[in-house]
């Protein structure tokens, strides 16, 4: 669906048109130009709004994401009630920047977002989320908790398991989609990476997503394509994820690793683990359907300097 | 020298401002960032003497957190009743109310005695071992009618008119709702809808006290509230003075005005009724009335002869024998989650005066008051519902808003460790079990550092003949602290698969 069509049916359902919820029948034309040869970037270093501006530099800049007047969501993981120090969660320094970045690029709105597993408000506060953000004072940037009225049913035309899902609608409009996500240790999925990261912006009872999660991560992403994927591998969740709690659970890695291939950007995240890419169930999916690509071997990797 | 008519305005600002501060602390009872509320959101029950004196019995040992309510016998024993009048938040709304309802009753009965036996038998059943205050105590009935009905209620007629404009407005509407709804919410509304049992029953009784206005002025106030008989009992020692002591007989407007009907049949001025409300100031037409102070002459007597006494005795000493004769009694009680901070359950039952704070306070509307599940000493309890909402791991907050210390105060390192119950499997329902899927949910929610619930990957033969790895979770008992998270996360329909029980004396 282009973006007329996405707008057409906004508009219609805004103006009262279609009285029954409004269908965004989304078609995320899977593979694209990148596929063969994706480039992931990773830094190491202490930091890390330096490592954030190095990565996006040698990106092109954030303005090779973000145009003037573009609308940014930057989805970061905020979703437990830990501290910095648990790593349970998006640094908030990285999420910051990357802020300012796109607001430097010249976005007409940057919304930072997560629904939470544990209660939003302690979510928001203790991961230093709420704390670090509040100093942004520009306009066009919020800190917002998940809105129930937001999120909006989506049927996936190319989902395999799952065929209708609902999902937060400035995601879906986004012009810009940032996916910020922590990676870390997963009882279910083994890793939780940039795919799994979109749970935050999904709507509906997300427990009954965990039978098959793998497949219907690879869903679920169909539908929201980020631009840009940020992974935070500074401090990560080595046993006890997602949520770990426990010193000893964390270990320090001081690295982020970018790509625009979620599923590339997954995959080297995965390797610092020291797992194999098609050990995640979501990354082998994701793969398999074009959503991109998880073979090392087929991506370039630029290791920069901190 | 007559006092001037003013002093009722002064009484009408005081019991303007108090209505204000309760107001403010109720909405204070919530989460605001940090671990502990800045204001003590739970004054006016610590200042409640009626807590104080029940909560004693009951425990038969001084709760030091109850203090401030010699602040109000001391106020008592100067003033006399100007709690009633001055300060009580439900008096004032019941004075507020008088402007819609109009007693219909021509002459209404003398009911005054009644108080004096509603708090010989909270009294009595408390020297007994059961404490029934959550029944009669004017706060505890008033705040939960505002927290577990009256409050829910408004926002949800508030947030659903503007959620409506929201979704279905065109956006130029919503627009200019939006920016009102949001500062609304800033300043006025909840944080968050919430959900209450027993509302229609919290709402019923709060009402029930404002109809009962249609009978007479202040009703409540005057014949059935215990607290107010407490003070009046105070207020026999108290040293300032209406003069005169009768009204005089020419004209009777003080008598025929007094809210408080604080005359006898005789014409005769009985103090410990008057609540200072200053009316009479207004009323007496050669401005002869007037408040002294003089020392006290208490009269012997109060407004309960000594046979309505004795059967209030009597009545509160049956219903501790009829509480444990109830089959409730001899049941066990694993479905009764108790709040984090509570003490053992007997003591919980003398110190909970049933106020609602712990309910209204929980993060996540997940503490609930009980019906009759632990029979009628029970009710208005808080208990733990999972299905509802969990006990959020790194929060303290209810154990820190109780007025007596049923929930003690606990530091996040003894909450992380407090057993609020366990949680077992249903294997019948666990979706890994029936269906061969793999879930976990409940493994990744599970907060305590050492997972309590573990997970172990076998291979499972199918029925159709194809095998699969599943990963099979089970409870280690020993790390489960009965949060409840696992049970409000499980995506099986209706009763979850894996549920917590309290603690059951019997299992262990």
């Amino acid at each position: 669906m282009d973006r007329r069509e996405f707008l057409k049916q906004v508009a219609l359902w805004s103006a009262g048109a279609v009285m029954s919820p409004p269908m965004f029948d989304l078609l995320s034309p899977a593979g694209a130009a990148e596929i063969d040869m994706p480039e992931i970037l990773t830094i190491k270093g202490r930091d890390l709004p330096a490592m954030v501006r190095s990565m996006t530099e040698a990106l092109g800049g954030m303005g090779a994401f973000v145009k003037t007047g573009d609308k940014v969501v930057i989805k970061p993981n905020i979703g437990w009630d830990r501290t910095i120090e648990q790593a349970a969660n998006t640094h908030p320094l990285i999420v910051f920047e990357l802020v300012r970045l796109c607001l430097d690029a010249g976005a007409s709105r940057v919304l930072v977002f997560d629904r939470t597993c544990n209660e939003e408000r302690r979510c928001y506060q203790n991961s230093g989320m709420a704390p670090a953000l509040e100093k942004i004072k520009d306009k066009r940037f919020r800190l917002e908790y998940a809105d129930d009225r937001r999120f909006v049913p989506v049927t996936l035309k190319n989902g395999r398991v799952l065929k209708e899902w609902s999902f937060h609608r400035d995601a879906l409009e986004a012009d810009c989609y940032i996916n910020v996500p922590k990676a870390k240790h997963h009882g279910l999925t083994g890793l939780s990476l940039g795919l799994k990261n979109i749970m935050g912006a999904v709507g509906g009872w997300r427990g009954r997503l965990h039978y098959d999660l793998g497949p219907k991560l690879a869903d679920l992403n169909t539908v929201i394509r980020p631009k840009l994927t940020l992974i935070d591998a500074s401090r990560v969740i080595v046993k006890n994820g997602p949520q770990g709690g426990d010193p000893e659970d964390v270990k320090i890695l001081d690295t982020l690793i970018a790509s625009r291939d979620t599923v590339a950007a997954d995959a080297y995240a995965t390797t610092l683990f020291g797992r194999l890419p098609k050990e995640i169930e979501a990354t082998l999916e994701a793969h398999q359907r074009g959503l991109g690509q998880m073979d090392l071997d087929q991506c370039r990797i630029r290791r920069l300097d901190a | 020298m007559p006092m001037k008519p003013y002093w009722k305005q002064v009484r009408r600002f005081s019991q303007g401002i108090c209505l204000l501060i309760f107001l403010f602390l109720f909405r204070q009872t919530d989460y605001s960032g940090t671990d502990t509320i800045p204001y003590a959101v739970n004054l006016f029950f610590r200042l409640d003497t009626l807590v104080l004196a029940v909560v004693t019995l009951a425990m038969k040992t001084f709760v030091s957190l109850l203090w401030p309510a010699f602040i109000i016998i001391a106020l008592t024993l100067v003033f006399g009743r100007v709690f009633c009048s001055w300060v009580c938040p439900l008096g004032t709304s019941i004075d507020l109310s008088d402007r819609f309802i109009k007693p219909r009753l021509k002459r209404e009965p003398d009911l005054k005695f009644l108080k004096y036996g509603v708090l010989t038998i909270l009294l009595m059943s408390s020297a007994f071992g059961v404490q029934f205050l959550g029944f009669a105590d004017p706060f505890s009935l008033l705040v939960r009618g505002l927290a577990f009905s009256l409050d829910p209620m408004m926002n949800y007629l508030i947030s659903g008119f503007f959620d409506t404009v929201y979704t279905h407005a065109p956006a130029f509407v919503s627009d200019l709702t939006e920016p009102l709804y949001q500062g609304l919410k800033a300043f006025f509304l909840p944080y968050k809808q919430s959900f209450f049992h027993l509302a229609g029953l919290s709402l019923c009784i709060l009402t029930g006290i404002f109809l009962l206005e249609f009978l007479g002025r202040r009703f409540w106030c005057r014949n059935l509230c215990p607290l107010g008989g407490l003070l009046a009992l105070i207020s026999k020692f108290s040293i300032l003075k209406r003069i005169p002591l009768k009204s005089c007989s020419h004209c009777r407007l003080c008598e025929s005005g007094c809210r408080m009907m604080a005359f006898d049949d005789n014409s005769r001025f009985q103090p410990e009724e008057c609540n200072l409300c200053m009316d009479c100031l207004e009323f007496c037409p050669d401005g002869i009335t007037t408040f002294r102070f003089s020392l006290p002459r208490p009269r012997p007597f109060v407004d309960i002869t000594r046979r309505q006494m004795v059967v209030a005795g009597l009545a509160g000493l049956a219903l501790p024998v009829l509480t444990r004769t109830q089959a409730v009694s001899q049941l066990p009680h694993d479905n009764i989650i108790r709040p984090p901070g509570a003490r053992d359950e007997i003591e919980f039952s003398a110190l909970c005066v049933r106020c609602g704070e712990c309910m209204k306070v929980c993060i996540n509307n997940a503490l609930q008051p009980l019906f009759l599940e632990k029979g009628i000493e029970g009710m208005f309890t808080p208990v733990l519902v999972p299905r509802m909402g969990y006990c959020e791991f790194n929060c303290t907050l209810c154990s820190g808003v109780c007025p007596t210390g049923a929930l003690e105060k606990l530091t996040l390192e003894q909450k992380h460790g407090f057993v609020l119950g366990r949680a077992y499997f249903d294997k019948n329902k666990c979706m890994v079990y029936v269906r061969e899927k793999s879930c976990i949910v409940c493994e990744e929610h599970c907060p305590v550092h050492d997972k309590a619930i573990k997970f172990d990957e076998k291979t499972v033969q199918r029925a159709d003949g194809t095998s699969i790895l599943l990963k099979q979770p089970h409870v280690v008992e020993a790390l489960c602290i009965g949060c409840g998270i696992c049970e409000y996360v499980c995506p099986v329909e209706g009763a979850a698969a894996i549920r917590v029980f309290g603690k059951d004396e019997r299992r262990s």
